[in-house]
């Protein structure tokens, strides 16, 4: 199979740099191993904070659909529940749709496949009852299970109070965050008003110590401060921060950079969002961790940018658009987070001189 | 932490274990894989690797833009050998070197 255009992932970004292509004319291919479009979209439905200014308000589900819908009018070709295994030595793209394995030749690729959320370690994390955040809101919105009825959140991100929020609407009995840090991580003060009012404790300055059970969760202990509680619970919810996919970048051969405010290891790319394998392209939560907002102008600024190399826009239009989203990624970012958006300016300026080289062949 | 705790989850390797081997010398989650398996079961370190860099920089005070990701190979996910075995003739592929194995009474030549 050939293509113009792969984009790797259908969430947020992959489906912007979309819509963005293929209403140049560009022949855009899309794969992602789910069956749906819009990614964790899908498990949202909380209102998304801080869209880009062509976007209303709305659910992450909504804007799923809004963004499927925005692509009807293009012949794009999508490979859903279809996975990327590797990469042929021609550089063509090994796609497996569960059959067979056949081979995909881009003339740019766009990887677009988000982030992974980290785990959290304490005694007996791995019992049954354990499960991230996003694992726990998957359950409640797209498979309609109540994950447990009695739970604790460990983390105090704007996703864990989302989680903890979903939670108690559908019969869930939140007991508490505990949070390691010395303050609540979310920045969103009407939602942790909301928490709150709910009358939710938050630990700080706490872990858990243990949890206890036979075959699953049945109690942990919480560590605060010099006292132990320990409370009955079947449903721990972990929130261990998230980290940019990179699996598909390292079998390319990208170099990678650190940024802690980023989610850690973020692959090098420049003003562009080209990584130094010049034909690859990136967008969305791979490019750095950040709120649905930005990971659309990021979807936008890569698609704009892979119009302008293969010629399918003049470098006047590209220009005047690009400027409009950098200046709209600014305020969406600062305004989220400041610091997020001052790791994304360092990562990109150590592209031209990347700090470790080789750091890789161990 | 507690010394029993499971970090890599797939191979069941304990805190206790990793700990070892990083008091022996080691300092890459590689060097880890290599002589605990910690990373090697099916999740391929998706899991583990973040709960090891921060024991390696726990232990080693190695800063984290020090400590390299884990090598990532083909391929990305698990895959059934079948499949991986496709019959696509357009290119070369295990399958293609399977079909060069004549089957000969129920025994392979």
């Amino acid at each position: 199979m050939e293509t113009d255009i792969l984009i790797i992932g259908a969430g947020p970004a992959g489906l912007a740099a979309a819509f963005e292509m293929a209403s140049k004319g560009l022949d855009v291919t899309i794969v992602d191993e789910s069956i749906t479009m819009g990614g964790q979209l899908n498990q949202q439905t909380q209102v998304i904070p801080s869209l880009p200014s062509s976007f209303q308000s709305m659910r992450g589900f909504e804007l799923a659909a809004h963004l499927t819908k925005q692509l009807e009018e293009y012949d794009i070709r999508y490979l859903l529940g279809h996975r990327v295994i590797g990469f042929y030595k021609d550089g063509s793209v090994g796609i497996t749709d569960e059959q067979d394995v056949f081979a995909v030749k881009a003339k740019k690729i766009i990887v677009a496949t988000g982030a992974a959320e980290n785990a959290v370690a304490f005694p007996k994390w791995t019992l049954p009852g354990v499960m991230t955040i996003g694992a726990a809101q998957t359950m409640i919105n797209r498979d309609f299970v109540q994950p447990g009825k009695e739970a604790v959140i460990v983390g105090s991100s704007d996703f864990a109070l989302d989680a903890a929020l979903q939670l108690s609407e559908v019969g869930v009995h939140v007991k508490g965050f505990i949070e390691k840090n010395a303050g609540i991580l979310s920045r969103d003060l009407e939602k942790i008003e909301q928490v709150k009012k709910m009358g939710i404790p938050i630990y700080l300055d706490s872990f858990i110590k243990e949890a206890r059970g036979m075959g699953a969760v049945e109690e942990i202990e919480i560590e605060i401060g010099t006292r132990v509680l320990t409370e009955k619970v079947d449903l721990v919810c972990v929130d261990g921060g998230r980290s940019p996919i990179l699996d598909i970048f390292y079998q390319l051969g990208c170099s990678f950079g650190y940024q802690k405010e980023l989610g850690g290891w973020v692959p090098q790319y420049n003003h562009q969002f080209q990584t130094d394998r010049q034909d690859i392209f990136l967008a969305g939560n791979a490019a750095g961790i950040s709120t649905q907002g930005v990971l659309l102008v990021t979807g936008m600024l890569a698609g704009i940018n892979v119009c302008e190399a293969v010629g399918a826009i003049t470098k006047t239009i590209a220009d005047e658009e690009k400027d409009f989203l950098w200046k709209e990624l600014e305020i969406l970012e600062t305004k989220y987070n400041p610091n997020i958006w001052e790791a994304r300016n360092r990562h990109m300026e150590n592209f031209a001189h990347p700090v470790i080289k080789e750091q890789f062949l161990s | 932490m507690d010394k029993s705790t499971i970090i890599c989850r797939c191979e069941e390797i304990s805190y206790e274990e990793i700990e070892e081997v990083l008091t022996n010398g080691a300092t890459t989650f590689d060097d880890i894989k290599r002589l605990t398996r910690c990373g090697m079961g099916p999740c391929q370190s998706k899991i583990c690797h973040s709960l090891v860099a921060s024991m390696i920089h726990e232990k080693t005070n190695t800063p984290y833009f020090q400590i390299p990701l884990p090598r990532m190979r083909m391929p990305l996910s698990p895959i059934k050998l079948e499949t991986l075995a496709t019959n696509s003739t357009s290119f070369s592929s295990v399958k293609s070197v399977m079909d060069e194995v004549e089957l000969e009474d129920g025994k392979v030549r």
